[in-house]
């Protein structure tokens, strides 16, 4: 084989590489814009809005372990039916507990419990900012904020 | 744990199966001018350490992000191509009387690297760990640094070698992700407050100092240690991802101008006090002021990017020595962007950026799927520290930025980055399983 025959074998597999390194790329960015499409169809479907709570940890069947719990802006948390937020639970008082969003953060405060609100595992004596991620105990019931 | 489908990961890792024997090909037949594919072995073992973890994610169940590994086994499949085509006695280990390659050294390492990946993917579905210790994460990581300082091996200058028997292992890579942790910790913690409260000194609102302390605290001693150990690549990316991360958590651009301020006054005092952070800027400045003494790789690197112009020299085709030596002696490590840019040309480096760009994308967007703030914060530190790292590193080989020693994630010789990198890419991996449950969960119970 003569060495012109090999410069040009080695062009073409040279331009094969670079050749492929485009069309992994180009797949990257397939994937991409697939993805951002179906991220706004979903994100349409599920005007989720400002938070949920997720029960982790619950002696109740309402709400049970496992359950997630849409929120609003404002939620009343007690023993009470009338509550937002219903804890069929011995150790919940009748109005344990307001969970608000106000400005961009949420915000928990007892009121006036018989057995406390704790915020990570702290008794809180105040409205407490709380932040995605944080867990919420009332009663017997573990929570956690969510976005 | 049920095993899953990640078909858009299979998809993405395919053509690796033939890019990487392709360019050993390439470089083989450039190099010996023989029409024969060469040997074989270490692509063959890349390719199927990199399929090995795909099928092991597929196994343990895990539904985290699936561009992830495919960018990064991409840039590590044209970075073990460079590093197989160097003279392989250069850098390389003899571990336990067995003399190992450049190349086999590092393959080694991706088999570490993607190993660690895997099982930190899966351990750390639950983020509890990572989140509640984050002071003792935080003083484990000062405690290491400060045993490499005092007890460490030298090498090029800079303290950062800790050698267990035969292995080195350079800890500032470990503490970049410990770092991560514990401010994303805290700051997760302290959002609301930080966000909220600031004290007024006139017209000026600066942040509220006490709720800051802790992490500052931990965070100067962190800086002061990398300074005084001459790692200036390394302070320059903590600052670079603690700044981000308080913009993030805060949303407040005093913050940041704050911390810029303080790198400008703190680089004056650098540039004025350490010789060694002076002949890099001057270097910077003008490298052909000292063009064969100081300012020799930069001017070296200059030289190869030019080479390769638009289209490059050709796999294996570039200049790597000059009268039997490396033009850069730290061509592996530091300037394989210079390298790689050399031999693939203006199209190829930007296609090497485009695959990190792709990392980087994903990474910020596990960040915003992410359920809670701690997971959030955790994502966008992990991915700024890898960004960063790639823009510090790849901006000092054309001479935008002074050059610092730091290494181009996935690309550049060694095990201690390359496993840093992957467990970064495990830690993503896990955030982005846990939303993708949940958003699951979700979508049922509606």
């Amino acid at each position: 084989m003569t060495g012109e025959v090999l410069r040009i074998l080695l062009l073409i597999l040279q331009l094969g590489f670079l050749g492929l390194l485009y069309l992994i790329l180009f797949n990257f960015a397939r994937s991409l814009l697939r993805d951002l499409r179906t991220a706004e169809v979903t994100q349409l479907a599920s005007q989720s809005g400002i938070g949920r709570l997720a029960v982790l940890e619950s002696v109740a069947d309402d709400p049970g372990t496992g359950n997630t719990i849409a929120l609003g802006p404002i939620n009343s948390i007690g023993r009470n039916v009338n509550s937002t937020i219903f804890i069929d639970d011995d150790f919940v008082s009748g109005t344990h507990a307001m969970l608000t969003f106000r400005g961009r953060s949420w915000f928990i405060e007892d009121q006036g419990s018989t057995n406390g609100t704790y915020v990570n595992g702290h008794r809180i004596d105040r409205a407490v900012a709380l932040s995605f991620g944080d867990e919420v105990t009332i009663g017997r019931a573990r929570m956690r904020l969510e976005r | 744990m049920r095993a899953v489908a990640r078909p858009v990961e299979l998809r993405l890792l395919l053509p690796l199966v033939i890019l990487v024997p392709l360019g050993f090909a390439v470089t083989h037949i450039a190099q010996t001018g023989l029409p024969e594919p060469g040997p074989m072995a270490i692509a063959i073992g890349y390719v199927g350490l990199v399929l090995a973890a795909h099928l092991a994610l597929r196994l343990l169940g895990n539904r985290g992000d699936q561009l992830l590994l495919p960018a990064a086994a991409t840039v590590g499949g044209i970075g073990i191509v460079m590093l197989n085509r160097l003279p392989q006695d250069l850098l390389g280990t003899d571990v336990f009387g067995v003399q190992m390659g450049m190349a086999t050294t590092q393959l080694l390492w991706f088999g570490v690297g993607l190993g660690a990946m895997v099982l930190v993917a899966d351990r750390f579905r639950d983020d509890g760990i990572l989140r509640h210790y984050k002071y003792t994460w935080a003083l484990a990581g000062t405690a290491l640094l400060i045993v490499t300082f005092l007890f460490g091996r030298e090498v090029n200058g800079a303290r950062l070698w800790i050698f267990v028997g035969p292995v080195g292992f350079q800890p500032g890579e470990a503490i970049k992700i410990v770092l991560v942790i514990f401010i994303a910790g805290y700051l997760a913690e302290k959002r609301t407050l930080l966000a909220g409260a600031s004290v007024r000194l006139g017209r000026l609102r600066f942040p509220p100092l006490p709720y800051l302390l802790p992490m500052v605290v931990i965070f100067v001693i962190v800086m002061l240690i990398v300074v005084v150990s001459r790692d200036l690549g390394t302070a320059l990316l903590f600052l670079g991802i603690f700044l981000t991360m308080l913009f993030v958590a805060t949303g407040r651009r005093s913050y940041v101008l704050l911390g810029l301020v303080l790198f400008v006054a703190g680089s004056l005092v650098a540039y004025n006090l350490f010789g060694h952070v002076r002949v890099r800027v001057d270097n910077w400045i003008d490298p052909f002021a000292d063009p064969s003494g100081t300012g020799y790789q930069t001017v070296q690197a200059l030289y190869a990017f030019g080479r390769g112009g638009l289209f490059g020299e050709g796999l294996g085709q570039g200049l790597p020595m000059i009268g039997g030596h490396l033009p850069i002696p730290a061509l592996p490590t530091d300037f394989i962007f210079a390298a790689v840019a050399e031999e693939l040309g203006l199209i190829g480096a930007v296609a090497l950026l485009g695959v990190v760009t792709v990392l980087v994308f994903r990474g910020l967007r596990t960040a915003i799927l992410a359920r809670d703030d701690f997971s959030a914060m955790l994502a966008v530190g992990l991915t700024v520290s890898l960004g960063l790292q790639t823009i510090i590193i790849a901006a000092g080989n054309v001479k935008l930025v002074p050059l610092t020693g730091i290494t181009f994630p996935f690309l550049s010789y060694g095990g201690s980055s390359l496993l840093a990198s992957f467990v970064v890419v495990g830690l993503l991996l896990a955030i982005s399983h846990r939303s993708a449950i949940d958003a699951q969960a979700e979508g049922r119970a509606a």
